[in-house]
């Protein structure tokens, strides 16, 4: 035996949890499917790339069609204000500023001061001719005569938006001409509202799209994803219902049916294995013992050979009991509702009287009603060989304590004794088959037992642990808890 | 010949049907051997037995199979199962199936003599609905679970009751340990230690004490005896 713990030697404070695998799936109370998290869900990674693809390249092209659509409105009040001011240049060729200022009172006359302004002023600053009462603050000068470029943006005290250009004539005369900007921002927000509510249904539209073909994509995992987890539950003959599609999809699902024919087969094989070994190997041992029992004298010699072969089978029984344990485990087909506070005070009971002729201080401490999923004769055992090591390791003096109370979603069922207890050495490999303590070998046993509580432990779900104590030996034993039938 | 009662042994193994046969003889019955499923099928429905012996990996099945068919057909014979599928997990797959009593092999032959004597004794037993049972001085009080001796009051605890109404029901036959942890106790593995023997020492005390003479005896490391009056002490 090698000391594999050395870490712990000194360590007296947490238990060593013990190598079963608690983190397997566990059904019902305690054996549940594997839980994927929403966020790690690649169903939903698919939808939202597919979904976020559609959206991003149609609000792509939505926002293209306002650029251009913006600049088509830009460039059409531009060319309005250009044909005003080729028309005032004309006028001011020939008529200079009496003709200009006709013709911008003209135009300012027909034009409401909320689509287009025009002013002209005077040297001192009075209006000659247009639909504003004063030089707008913030219009400076700028650029020669009547050409189109550069252009101005203005804004009215009332906050009225206008582009165009400001000018200060030959002698000292400033023109200004505008046109609104309203009508390209109007229609530019009119868009912009039609583009939100567009690319509002469109994402709807998307999502919807990207959750069918997640569906479509990952909803045939899905469907291999649940019958794996059935199996892994112990229900080994799942199956997908239906036909198979000529697809990828539908050559993995093949390929998994054929896979679990093959472990079922497998695991057929190996019951009928167990019992063709019981049979092959009792049947003779049957034929010695009847043999055995026509011999005349010799009693003691008979009698030790009838004790061995009782040693070997019941050796021989543990493990194949421990090996079915394991194969079942995790799986609820055998398991049913039973009340473990009965069996644990029926197994105490049973012990009661052993512990007390041995001068042992038994106590029981068992909180009523605890539910479990299991099988009475499996948790009855558990007991007894718990009780049954409590009674051998300990001398007369010595207390064991047997407890059952709930705690959480588990019914903790602990035994302990005030006896020597284990050596760290012993701690890891306690639960091995065929482990027994160097000073041990002159009490009774293969050293079976304690494997055969944890393959059970197992086989139900429940996690077992060694925790550290002062003296003595404690084992505690979670059970899930099964809320009452 | 019609007091004789027969057990139908059904069994491949020609050193185990022996066995069986030889036990079943001792018993005061006839046995009849049939090594096959199929065999030991249609013998059962053919004529009454007491009891019928199984085995279970025959050639041609199951004897547990055998179980239902056999009650189908009408018959009240009782099934004792003898397998080598001898684990727990089978003996109470073989009781839930309709099996009266299983016995792994190998088996000793008293305890196969003392299980089959239960059944025939079941088999002959007018069901025990009676509140009082005496065997002479010593009386068992069914519904008030309660025993006493020369109307003497013997305080015994509720498995200990259990236990002195399972002796009378086989008073005056070996009763053995595994007997005893299965049908008082309804356990079906085998503890390393011998528990049983700690519960009966008890109770034997007990009434030796009320009674002034022995009421369970020990059976040469076999199981025990219930016998009150002293009728059978060898």
């Amino acid at each position: 035996m090698s000391l594999i713990r050395k870490g712990a030697l000194s360590g007296e404070a947490a238990p060593i949890p013990i190598h079963v695998n608690f983190d397997a799936p566990r059904p019902g109370a305690g054996m549940s499917r594997p839980r994927r998290s929403l966020a790690g869900s690649a169903a939903l990674r698919v939808m939202l790339i597919v979904a976020g693809g559609i959206i991003f390249l149609s609000l792509g092209a939505m926002a293209l069609q306002y650029r251009i659509t913006a600049r088509a409105l830009e460039a059409r009040q531009a060319e309005v204000l250009a044909a005003d001011l080729t028309g005032f240049a004309q006028v001011y060729d020939q008529r200079r500023i009496p003709g200009l200022r006709e013709a911008v009172e003209a135009r300012a006359a027909i034009t409401p001061p909320d689509s287009g302004l025009y002013l002209l002023q005077d040297r001192s600053g009075a209006v000659l001719a247009g639909n504003l009462e004063g030089w707008p603050p913030g219009a400076v000068p700028d650029g020669a005569l009547f050409a189109a470029t550069p252009a101005q943006d203005l804004t009215l005290p009332g906050g009225a938006a206008f582009r165009g250009v400001a000018r200060e004539l030959p002698g000292g005369f400033p023109f200004l001409a505008a046109r609104s900007w309203a009508p390209v921002t109007e229609t530019l927000r009119e868009l912009r509202r039609t583009i939100l509510w567009v690319a509002i249904g469109l994402s709807a539209l998307a999502l919807l799209a990207g959750w069918l073909v997640a569906r479509a994509v990952v909803g045939r995992i899905g469907r291999l994803n649940s019958l794996a987890d059935r199996v892994a539950e112990g229900e080994l003959s799942a199956r997908l219902p239906g036909v198979r599609s000529g697809d990828e999809f539908g050559a993995l699902e093949s390929h998994f049916h054929a896979m679990l024919d093959r472990i079922e087969a497998l695991n057929r094989a190996t019951h009928r294995l167990s019992d063709a070994i019981a049979h092959e190997l009792r049947t003779p041992l049957n034929r010695i013992r009847q043999r055995l029992d026509r011999i005349e004298g010799q009693e003691d010699d008979v009698a030790a050979i009838r004790a061995d072969m009782a040693g070997t089978i019941r050796m021989f029984d543990s493990l194949l009991d421990i090996s079915s344990a394991e194969a079942a485990s995790g799986q609820r087909p055998g398991l049913v509702p039973v009340n473990l506070s009965e069996i644990a005070a029926e197994v105490f009971e049973l012990y009661e009287p052993l512990a007390e002729d041995k001068g042992l201080n038994a106590e029981a401490q068992i909180s009523p009603e605890a539910w479990v999923l299991g099988e009475r004769n499996l948790l009855a055992q558990v007991i007894s060989n718990l009780l049954d090591n409590a009674i051998k390791y300990t001398e007369a003096g010595d207390r064991i304590i047997l407890t059952l109370e709930p705690q959480g979603k588990r019914h903790l069922l602990s035994v302990s004794d005030s006896g020597p207890g284990l050596s760290e050495e012993l701690r890891a490999t306690v639960f091995d088959r065929f482990t027994r303590g160097a000073d041990q070998q002159s009490v009774a046993g293969h050293g079976l037992g304690l494997a055969l509580v944890q393959a059970i432990a197992t086989r139900h779900g429940a996690a077992l642990s060694l925790p550290n104590t002062q003296k003595g030996f404690r084992i505690e034993i979670a059970w899930p808890r099964l809320s009452r039938p | 010949m019609s007091d004789t009662p027969r057990i139908l042994i059904v069994e491949d193994d020609i050193e185990a049907a022996e066995a069986l046969s030889e036990a079943v003889r001792d018993l005061g019955a006839e046995p009849i051997v049939m090594r096959n499923y199929a065999d030991g099928l249609k013998a059962a429905g053919l004529a009454e037995f007491k009891v019928i012996v199984f085995d279970r990996m025959l050639p041609g099945g199951d004897g547990i199979d055998a179980i239902a068919k056999i009650r189908a057909a009408g018959s009240t014979a009782l099934v004792l199962v003898v397998s080598a599928l001898g684990r727990a997990a089978n003996k109470i797959e073989g009781l839930e199936k309709g099996a009266d009593d299983y016995l792994a092999k190998p088996f000793d032959g008293d305890e196969l003599r003392a299980r089959l004597r239960a059944l025939l004794r079941r088999q002959d037993m007018v069901v025990l609905d009676n509140d009082l049972i005496t065997f002479g001085d010593l009386q068992i009080r069914m519904k008030a679970r309660t025993v006493h001796v020369r109307n003497a009051h013997v305080p015994v605890s509720p498995k200990e009751f259990e236990l002195i109404t399972f002796f009378a029901r086989n008073a005056g036959e070996v009763v053995t340990r595994t007997q005893l942890l299965e049908n008082v106790w309804n356990l079906h593995f085998d503890p390393q230690t011998n528990v049983v023997d700690v519960h009966v020492g008890r109770l034997r005390r007990k009434l030796e004490q009320a009674a002034g003479h022995p009421v369970i005896h020990t059976d040469r490391g076999v199981g025990y005896v219930f016998d009150p009056q002293g009728s059978v002490v060898g």
